[in-house]
């Protein structure tokens, strides 16, 4: 009986992963900028997580334990790679964004780009809270740093941010003339 | 109060609903009081609007790729591209100029007082969205508290005003006819208030009726034709006040 339980709740909790892996994948996505490093970078928090799943005491904090594992190999492939958090290089695909449905948003690709120039730190950040939709104590708890970090990191992040896209928008590239009010 | 008062630190926790509730009213009512600092947090706040819309359409990875994700990927951009066109608005201050409009930041009471104190209602038409993205009923019971109490302010002040009620996710079951217990109500409230529609987010349906493997039955006097995003950027971009319960 305890044999069957145990076989429900793996296969109850290897389908609560795999509902999750889109969104990883995205907020790897945000980080790296690269289809396949995301992928690899997802791929690698799935198996960990499979394999460390008694190590999950609370369930309710399953979302928290994966993004900080999805973080900790994500900062694993920098190391490995020498790179420092200023990286810049990673990404591949601003091609193929500009060439294939991503075209229609002048808008996305503009936002991607200047976070894209934050630091890596401001970016994990900002894309848990502003992406991932993460509370800031959930943030503290995934990235290992104190709330008034997050606090800082978030307000140094959107400053960057803002600057850069008003930047954008008084050069003219964005399409805000489409959309004046009045 | 001066705009300054506030560090962009404290709107953060603003906009992020980290500050307890009474700093969360008072700050509320500066932000009604003070169009730059109504300015400075409409920035902030569409600069976490951009970065949310920014990832919701990626490249897709090996694992994903499959002949759903095109038709969603197209669905799923006729959405976002009225939400982003919103939030450059408001990053550039094109939404915001001198009314509460576009910011999820008032009552319809705060609202109404503001225009009452600022000599703002007069005989020009006012037309206000009430955004209902919560299932939560004591929550709805508070927005048809406060849609019959902007009718009510209005009608006593003599100002003709136009009330569009849009629901979204989980609200549009305020409006779904064997669910929602506020039926009777909200149809007497549209029966007794021509100026008064209601609508429920067309993609919201389809997601609720995917997830609950049957037809959603809502009202006869919902509109259902377009997405909450759509409706609302419309809106917005006409001049509407904007209010979210």
């Amino acid at each position: 009986m305890k044999t069957i339980k145990n076989l429900f709740a793996a296969t109850r909790l290897r389908q609560e992963f795999a509902d999750r892996r889109n969104k990883l994948y995205r907020v790897a996505y945000s980080w790296c900028h690269n289809v396949s490093l995301a992928d690899d970078l997802v791929q690698e928090t799935m198996l960990k997580a499979l394999k460390n799943a008694d190590s999950l005491r609370n369930q309710a904090t399953l979302d928290t334990w994966m993004y900080r594992i999805l973080l900790n190999n994500w900062h694993d492939y920098l190391r490995v790679q020498g790179r420092n958090v200023e990286l810049y290089d990673v990404s591949d695909d601003k091609q193929q964004e500009h060439t294939d449905n991503y075209q229609q948003s002048q808008i996305v690709g503009r936002v991607r780009s200047s976070i894209e120039r934050l630091p890596m730190s401001l970016r994990e950040v900002i894309t848990l809270a502003d992406f991932a939709g993460f509370s800031y104590a959930e943030i503290a708890e995934i990235v290992d740093i104190p709330i008034g970090t997050v606090m800082s990191r978030l307000y140094r992040a959107r400053q960057n941010l803002k600057e850069q896209l008003l930047d954008l928008a008084d050069d003219g590239k964005l399409p805000v003339r489409l959309m004046r009010v009045k | 109060m001066n705009d300054e008062t506030y560090s962009d630190e404290k709107l953060n926790l603003y906009i992020d609903d980290q500050l307890d509730t009474d700093e969360k009213d008072e700050l509320r009512h500066s932000i009604l009081d003070d169009a730059a600092l109504r300015e400075r947090v409409c920035q902030l706040k569409a600069v976490r609007e951009l970065v949310g819309y920014a990832y919701e359409n990626v490249p897709d990875s090996d694992y994903t790729n499959g002949p759903d994700d095109s038709l969603r990927s197209r669905y799923l951009w006729k959405g976002i591209a009225a939400s982003l066109m919103l939030a450059i608005g408001m990053l550039t201050g094109w939404v915001v100029n001198d009314t509460a409009r576009s910011m999820e930041l008032a009552s319809a009471e705060d609202v109404f007082q503001y225009y009452k104190n600022t000599e703002q209602v007069d005989s020009a038409e006012r037309k206000i969205i009430l955004h209902v993205t919560t299932g939560d009923i004591s929550a709805v019971n508070g927005a048809l508290d406060e849609a019959e109490q902007l009718l009510a302010s209005y009608r006593e002040a003599g100002t003709p005003m136009k009330l569009d009620i849009v629901t979204y996710k989980e609200g549009i079951n305020m409006l779904r006819v064997g669910v929602s217990p506020y039926v009777g109500r909200i149809e007497e409230i549209v029966e007794n208030n021509k100026n008064v529609s209601l609508y429920a987010c067309m993609r919201s349906i389809d997601k609720i009726e995917k997830k609950e493997g049957k037809p959603v039955l809502m009202m006869e006097k919902a509109v259902t034709d377009k997405t909450a995003q759509e409706l609302i950027s419309e809106r917005l971009q006409k001049g509407w006040i904007y209010i979210k319960v």
